[in-house]
């Protein structure tokens, strides 16, 4: 075997120049591969973490009807007893804490205008815990920063909305909504910050306020939902799946299957990456066979002379399968060393790239090293040179001997 | 005692796009053990194709071909490529080296594709590059050679795997005639020290003059086949 390796190896280096080139198809192939699925990694990585703490957290804990039944009442399918949950949740291995949130929606007004927002209630500090590099407080501070401000009901403002009350810090405004027993509720709230949150529909509607003023508007000691943040996102499913468990009154919604905007990009990410795999397939198989047949015709008499010594057609079918093997591992590992440098160069050029659609922020180009994408590209590479020799060696191995012999 | 090879009414019709070109029309001929036969005719005569057929190389439209008494089936089924690697063994014309190869390892590949031990392979190519005088060129590539040494190189790895049979399809056409006699010297002194059958085809007198018997052929048919 390792001598018919040699031989191979000599015959792909018969025609330097050509072999060359179609391994710089394969380095170039192999080299796009890894550079666009470490940048999807990178964009699912970075999505996921800015999905988880700029809003979801790891896991969302609701009333196990909350999702099969329509609520008559605001929070009428909310959460009780939620102290002793928490506590119990905690408990769970991987927890890193957990906390409540209202959602409530109703009418702001500064006097002269009126706008309907979405609101949400929350524990500030724990929010600053998990949102420490999502939450884009653009002016003011966020709630409960300082000791004074607690004893006034505060609110903070997305950017679209402030901008339509004409709010600045330390105005007041006037939330309106209806309480969970239906009546209507109103509360002077003073405006602590404006943020960002990166969504130009969701910054024309978007407030937050403490979640014991959410529960004093609304009439309620219920919440929405209690927000479980994890020490790692690769436990969700496990921790998620143990919850339910324990606690059957609850369901426990993973963050993927909330976070549609994720779902999307990744399907999007996943199509783009598959139809570019798709073209460097084609490519390659072109290329490769284009390269093997030439090789092929120069060497027909050659070909001949092998099957006339006693060669089997089976052993030239190998010979050439070799040829193409060879080709290939050389074109991925070329491929991935570059792969590997172009991608550490880019890393540290610290290239932003610009906002996607629907957001207002951009984001830093990196590509991440992943070790499964590099042992994919290599496979994908190699198996996909060795298949596109296989008709160039067939057609070689069914040579009929006197005519490869005489061929010029 | 059984010929080494026979062929028996062999017929061979070539199809030229539309046309039924007769290249054997039933032609019967037995080589027997240490001969040094020469297949003479003029171009077109059918010596290529006998010798194609007689190696294996091609199967003839009717006829059959008996090696060892045995017949050869062109099935698909039979292990041809076995017998040509263990019985035959070919010189051609253009010598037909492999160029990326050495002297050495053009005449070690047919032992390649047996299950000989490396220890093996390297004692028989060592004493065929001596038989043939070609150690000092070991390690140069065809491309390195004159025309008379890869000639010797073909002649080598046409024996090191000590066949029943040497095919020589017009040896001596692309070598001058000083180089001719010696290749013709080796080949004799190899069947008359060593036994080995050969069979030529050429029309080259000079070949000829080495023939022990001359096989004539024309038009596909045997003319004669007398012992000189």
């Amino acid at each position: 075997m390792i001598k018919f390796m040699k031989l191979a190896m000599k015959n792909v280096f018969r025609n330097r120049r050509r072999t060359i080139i179609t391994g710089l198809v394969l380095v170039f192939g192999a080299t796009a591969l890894i550079l666009a699925g470490g940048f999807i990694a990178f964009t699912f990585r970075g999505l996921s973490e800015s999905t988880i703490h700029g809003r979801l957290g790891h896991i969302q804990i609701y009333n196990k009807d909350f999702f099969s039944k329509d609520e008559e009442k605001p929070l009428e399918l909310g959460l009780e007893n939620i102290q002793e949950l928490k506590h119990n949740i905690m408990t769970q291995s991987n927890v890193r804490f957990t906390m409540a949130r209202i959602e409530f929606m109703g009418l702001i007004s500064n006097g002269d205008k009126s706008v309907a927002f979405l609101g949400r209630g929350v524990e500030p500090e724990k929010e600053l815990k998990l949102s420490d590099f999502a939450l884009d407080v653009e002016q003011g501070k966020f709630l409960g920063e300082t000791p004074e401000n607690k004893l006034e009901a505060e609110v903070i403002l997305a950017m679209g909305l402030a901008k339509s009350l004409k709010a600045k810090i330390g105005d007041y405004l006037t939330l309106m909504t209806t309480t969970s027993n239906g009546a209507l509720n109103a509360m002077d709230i003073k405006v602590a910050g404006i943020y960002s949150t990166g969504i130009p529909e969701y910054d024309e509607r978007a407030l937050m306020i403490d979640l014991s003023a959410a529960q004093q508007l609304l009439y309620t000691s219920k919440v929405t939902k209690l927000v479980v943040v994890l020490d790692e996102t690769d436990k969700t499913e496990a921790v998620a799946a143990s919850i339910e468990k324990l606690f059957p009154d609850v369901r426990a919604k993973r963050w993927f299957d909330l976070a549609t905007f994720y779902n999307a990009v990744v399907r999007l990410y996943n199509s783009i990456f598959g139809f570019l795999g798709f073209i460097i397939f084609v490519i390659v198989v072109l290329s490769s066979s284009n390269t093997m047949m030439m090789s092929i015709f120069e060497r027909t008499k050659e070909i001949g002379t092998q099957l006339a010594v006693g060669t089997s057609r089976a052993r030239l079918l190998i010979n050439f399968l070799y040829e193409g093997l060879i080709i290939g591992v050389l074109g991925a590992l070329i491929g991935l060393l570059t792969a590997f440098v172009l991608a550490t160069i880019i890393n540290n050029a610290g290239v932003t790239m610009p906002a996607p659609p629907g957001s207002t922020r951009g984001y830093p180009l990196l590509i991440d090293h992943v070790f499964a994408v590099y042992i994919g590209v290599f496979i994908l590479i190699t198996m996909t040179t060795v298949v596109s020799t296989v008709i160039p060696a067939l057609k070689a191995s069914r040579l009929i001997i006197v005519d490869a012999l005489g061929h010029i | 005692m059984d010929l080494l090879i026979s062929a028996d009414s062999l017929v061979k019709t070539y199809m030229l796009g539309k046309t039924e070109v007769p290249a054997l029309r039933g032609l019967t001929i037995g080589i027997d053990y240490g001969e040094f036969t020469v297949i003479s005719g003029p171009s077109g005569s059918g010596k290529t194709t006998l010798l194609n057929l007689l190696g294996l190389l091609d199967s003839p439209t009717t006829g059959s071909v008996l090696l060892e008494g045995s017949e050869i089936k062109y099935d698909g089924l039979s292990n041809l490529h076995n017998i040509r690697l263990e019985k035959l063994g070919y010189i051609f014309q253009t010598f037909n080296l492999i160029p990326v190869l050495t002297a050495y390892e053009n005449i070690e590949y047919p032992l390649l594709l047996t299950k000989k031990s490396s220890s093996m392979r390297k004692q028989l190519v060592e004493k065929m590059l001596r038989e043939v005088k070609l150690w000092e060129f070991r390690r140069h590539k065809p491309n390195e050679l004159s025309g008379g040494q890869r000639q010797r190189v073909a002649i080598a790895r046409a024996l090191v795997n000590s066949p029943r049979i040497v095919l020589a399809d017009e040896p001596t056409a692309n070598i001058d005639s000083v180089t001719a006699s010696e290749v013709l010297d080796l080949m004799r002194s190899l069947n008359e020290e060593e036994k080995v059958t050969f069979l030529f085809s050429t029309h080259d007198p000079q070949v000829l003059r080495y023939a022990r018997r001359i096989v004539k052929i024309h038009d596909g048919m045997l003319v004669n086949g007398q012992l000189k």
